[in-house]
């Protein structure tokens, strides 16, 4: 039962691999076929009519006639070279053009004699003898070299093992007859890795600025350092054996171990992966050859690469191979895609190449895994710029999205601003409108009704002039109250001393006005309509009750401001030189009078907008006290 | 008693009011104070007044039958430069006082004052005293300190350049505006009692306009109007 349940995940994922991994497979099968007819097809062609083939060969002091090309057996001594000659025929009537002799390949260096005089030695020139690179020559014949019919040509060639060394067909004819295919192999196997090299110093140059930029990201340090080594092999010129700079000759050949474990490093941090701790082995051989290079002088570091060097290339080609296999089959993304195929090309070439070296493939020496793997190295680059690009694209489209996304947020939010601007616009209207229904209630109405009601009775005169009146000021305080006053309390005193002298001077009343402070009180930001009027409305009534019950001739009002310690507060003062009137003891006027009715509004007005209302009586005159509050109340505190 | 001009001769007034009673109301406390009082309901029989000569006071309502009380201010201003003109207002509001200001009023008269009242409010300004009240004060002075906020957006109401202002000027209309008489002005600010009547007039002076391209220069100077 539970070997079922298991088995029964695993049974699908194995069908997933596979239905990922063969078609993979067969893609790769594919391409090494496709290599390895491109290796034959672009195999460079020789002009065979000029081809001299038959020599005899003193080897070992031992001569006999072979056919090139040749293979001679590997030797540590340049001593005593193997020295192959052969004749040529120069005929008659030809003198006109010059004649050149063409070696497509040799291995390592070759000293060319024509009639005893030396024409050619390779030797000179250092990156000739690399026996990675397949360098042909070519040396013009001296005219006066030439004899008409036959002429000898000697071919020494100098051989540092522990590869053997091979000497391909001579060539010997017209210089324009030679020249295109020594042209091509020059093209093929000299340009093209210095333009590969090239690309890759570049590409090392800009992979070591996004690694500095991004050290989160040794992945991009691991192939700059591949490619750095890469280069520096590639252009480093290598040492001749009678050269003494051994030490460099072992740095060089380290390379290509290190190099090819630095790219198994970065293929297992390009896949996300974790590099293991015992990856580091595959340093060891590279690292082991550079080392005993530096102690042991050649010609061990050249044995010991051979015995270890490319064998770990060979190792690290085929990890590599695994490694992108494992990656297709978990990312099945472009970029493992490239790059297996890239290491298929590498490992197919690099087989190519043993087979050559260990002359199972009869393939005139030429070795191409250098020239694949720098291809591989500059189409990795190229792979991760446009890794890079793409990040960048993709960074590109996040900011606008993100515009986009904020965009779309201000404009719900200013929808949302407006919505709410709208609302609070409306509550505010309906609050303005709820204070001057009330206000107007309070004041005008009843007087308008009051007005009518003694026009019904027949009244005429005093009593309907005075109701006019007072309609007609509080029309003109509720007016007033919705003027912005800036929280200066001062601005509605002063309409209201103007209205109110207006008022008291019939009845020949003083009004005195003494303001304590310049300023006069303290400025109230929080001031609205409503405070003013019904502060307004107490001062009106204190006044209506001075003229009217009391028989003043004189009221005073104070405006003062005092300041116990909590900010500043205004007082208020109306003080008449009235009757008085007789206050119960509770503060509240005896009897139920309009005078009781008056001074309960008073209370409850002050109350409203936070003030409080002292009231003091006696006969010399009455003093009405009102106390401002520090802040203003925000709601109508008796209304809620 | 007669109230007489500086030539001896009777003043006199031409008062332009629609509503019948209001209209007998104050002509009757003129009457009674001495002065000559012609009055017209309408703008066109305030013009027939008007050919028969120029009076010394113009009381004018605002609204009227045919037309705005402003075209009639005008009119005096362009026609009889000596001539007083006064507002009638019913409530002393800004909106109305202001505008008549503006082309050339220099005070207001509440339709509901006192008898007493009337007749000392003309004889005041007849002899250079503008009255001006606590709230017009207040409304001048809040348009200064607006015009030296902000400009962005012209305040509600009507249009009025404050720029001329000195800040004395200024000052007194702050004293008014918060209740204090002429005397305590004059004694804050160190002036004769007497002068600041004087410079009520001068600032209503200032802030009239007198013609309409001015009043176009005015808009444009204080930023009403964007060309």
């Amino acid at each position: 039962m539970s070997e079922i349940a298991a088995k029964a995940p695993t049974r699908p994922r194995r069908r997933l691999i596979a239905s990922r991994l063969v078609p993979y497979l067969l893609l790769q099968a594919l391409i090494v076929i496709v290599t390895i007819l491109g290796i034959r097809l672009l195999q460079p062609s020789d002009p065979d009519d000029y081809a001299v083939s038959d020599f005899s060969a003193r080897e070992d002091g031992l001569t006999r006639p072979i056919t090139l090309p040749h293979f001679t057996s590997s030797r540590y001594s340049l001593a005593d070279p193997p020295c192959y000659t052969g004749t040529f025929t120069f005929p008659s009537g030809d003198a006109a053009s010059g004649w050149s002799v063409y070696l497509p390949r040799f291995s390592n260096a070759v000293e060319v004699a024509v009639n005893g005089v030396v024409v050619l030695d390779s030797r000179r020139d250092a990156n000739a003898n690399r026996p990675d690179r397949n360098t042909p020559q070519i040396a013009v014949i001296p005219a006066s070299l030439l004899r008409e019919g036959a002429n000898e040509i000697t071919v020494r060639l100098f051989v540092w093992g522990p590869l053997k060394g091979f000497l391909d067909t001579v060539y010997v004819g017209p210089d324009a007859a030679l020249r295109p295919a020594y042209e091509t192999r020059t093209l093929l196997f000299v340009t093209l890795p210095v333009v590969f090299s090239a690309w890759q110093a570049i590409l090392a140059v800009i992979l070591a600025i996004m690694w500095l930029m991004r050290r989160h990201e040794p992945v991009y340090g691991v192939l700059a350092t591949a490619m750095v080594l890469g280069v520096v092999q590639a252009f480093a010129p290598p040492p001749v054996p009678p050269a003494t700079v051994s030490h460099l000759a072992a740095v060089l050949l380290a390379s290509a171990p290190i190099e090819s474990a630095l790219i198994v490093a970065f293929g297992v941090l390009f896949f996300g992966w974790r590099w293991p701790r015992y990856g580091t082995l595959l340093f060891v051989p590279g690292v082991a050859v550079f080392v005993i290079g530096l102690i042991g002088g050649p010609p061990l570091p050249r044995i010991l690469f051979l015995v270890l060097g490319i064998p770990t290339v060979g190792l690290c080609l085929f990890l590599m191979a695994c490694i992108t296999a494992i990656a297709v089959v978990r990312r099945q993304d472009a970029a493992s895609f490239t790059i297996g195929c890239a290491v298929t090309i590498v490992l197919t070439c690099w087989i190519q190449d043993m087979l050559t070296v260990l002359e199972i493939v009869n393939n005139d020496r030429i070795f191409v895994s250098r020239l694949s793997y720098s291809a591989m190295l500059v189409a990795i680059g190229a792979g991760l710029t446009w890794r890079f690009a793409r990040a960048l694209n993709q960074v590109d489209s996040f900011a606008g999205q993100l515009v986009t996304r904020v965009r779309e947020a201000e404009e719900r939010l200013k929808a949302s601003f407006a919505r709410e601007e709208e609302r609070a616009r409306a509550a505010t209207l309906a609050n303005e409108r709820t204070r001057l229904m009330r206000d107007l209630h309070d004041g005008l109405g009843g007087q308008l009704v009051s007005i009518v009601a003694l026009s019904e009775r027949g009244s005429t005169g005093a009593a309907i002039t005075d109701a006019a009146r007072a309609a007609l000021k509080d029309l003109r305080l509720v007016i007033d109250s919705m003027d912005d006053i800036g929280g200066d309390l001062m601005l509605a005193l002063g309409s209201w001393r103007e209205r109110t002298t207006a008022q008291l001077r019939p009845h020949d009343i003083t009004l005195d006005w003494r303001v304590a402070t310049p300023q006069g009180l303290p400025l109230h930001p929080e001031l609205r309509p409503w405070h003013v009027i019904q502060i307004v409305r107490i001062l009106d009534e204190a006044v209506t009750n001075a003229v009217k019950h009391a028989q003043a001739r004189r009221i005073a009002v104070t405006i003062d401001t005092f300041d116990a310690g909590q900010g500043p507060y205004g007082v208020i003062s109306v003080t008449d030189d009235g009757s008085g009137f007789a206050l119960a003891g509770n503060g509240e006027a005896a009897g139920a009078g309009q005078t009781a009715r008056g001074l309960r509004n008073m209370k409850s007005r002050a109350a409203r907008c936070g003030a409080v209302l002292d009231l003091t009586s006696d006969a010399s005159g009455t003093r009405v006290r009102l106390k401002l509050p520090q802040r203003f109340p925000d709601s109508d505190m008796a209304a809620g | 008693m007669t109230e007489q001009g500086e030539t001896g001769e009777a003043i006199t007034i031409l008062l332009v009011e629609d509503d019948a009673p209001t209209c007998w109301r104050l002509q009757d406390a003129l009457a009674k104070a001495g002065y000559e009082v012609r009055s017209a309901g309408t703008l066109a029989e305030a013009r027939q007044a008007l050919a028969a000569g120029a009076p010394r006071v113009l009381l004018t309502d605002l609204r009227l039958p045919d037309g705005h009380g402003v075209e009639l201010i005008r009119e005096m201003r362009q026609r009889f430069p000596d001539t007083e003109i006064m507002v009638i207002s019913a409530l002393g509001d800004e909106e109305s006082v202001i505008s008549a200001i503006t082309v050339g009023a220099t005070g207001y008269l509440l339709k509901d004052a006192f008898p007493t009242d009337i007749a000392t409010t003309v004889r005041d300004l007849v002899a250079g005293h503008s009255p001006i009240s606590a709230s017009i004060a207040r409304f001048i002075v809040r348009r200064t300190q607006g015009a030296a906020q902000t400009s962005a957006e012209p305040p509600p109401g009507p249009v009025l350049n404050t720029a001329r202002l000195t800040p004395r000027e200024i000052d007194i209309l702050w004293g008014i505006a918060k209740g204090f008489s002429y005397a305590e002005i004059a004694s804050h600010l160190g002036l004769s009692k007497q002068t600041v009547p004087g410079h009520i007039k001068n600032i209503y002076r200032k802030l009239e306009v007198h013609t309409r391209s001015e009043a176009v220069f005015e808009a444009v100077q204080q930023g009403l109007i964007k060309l």
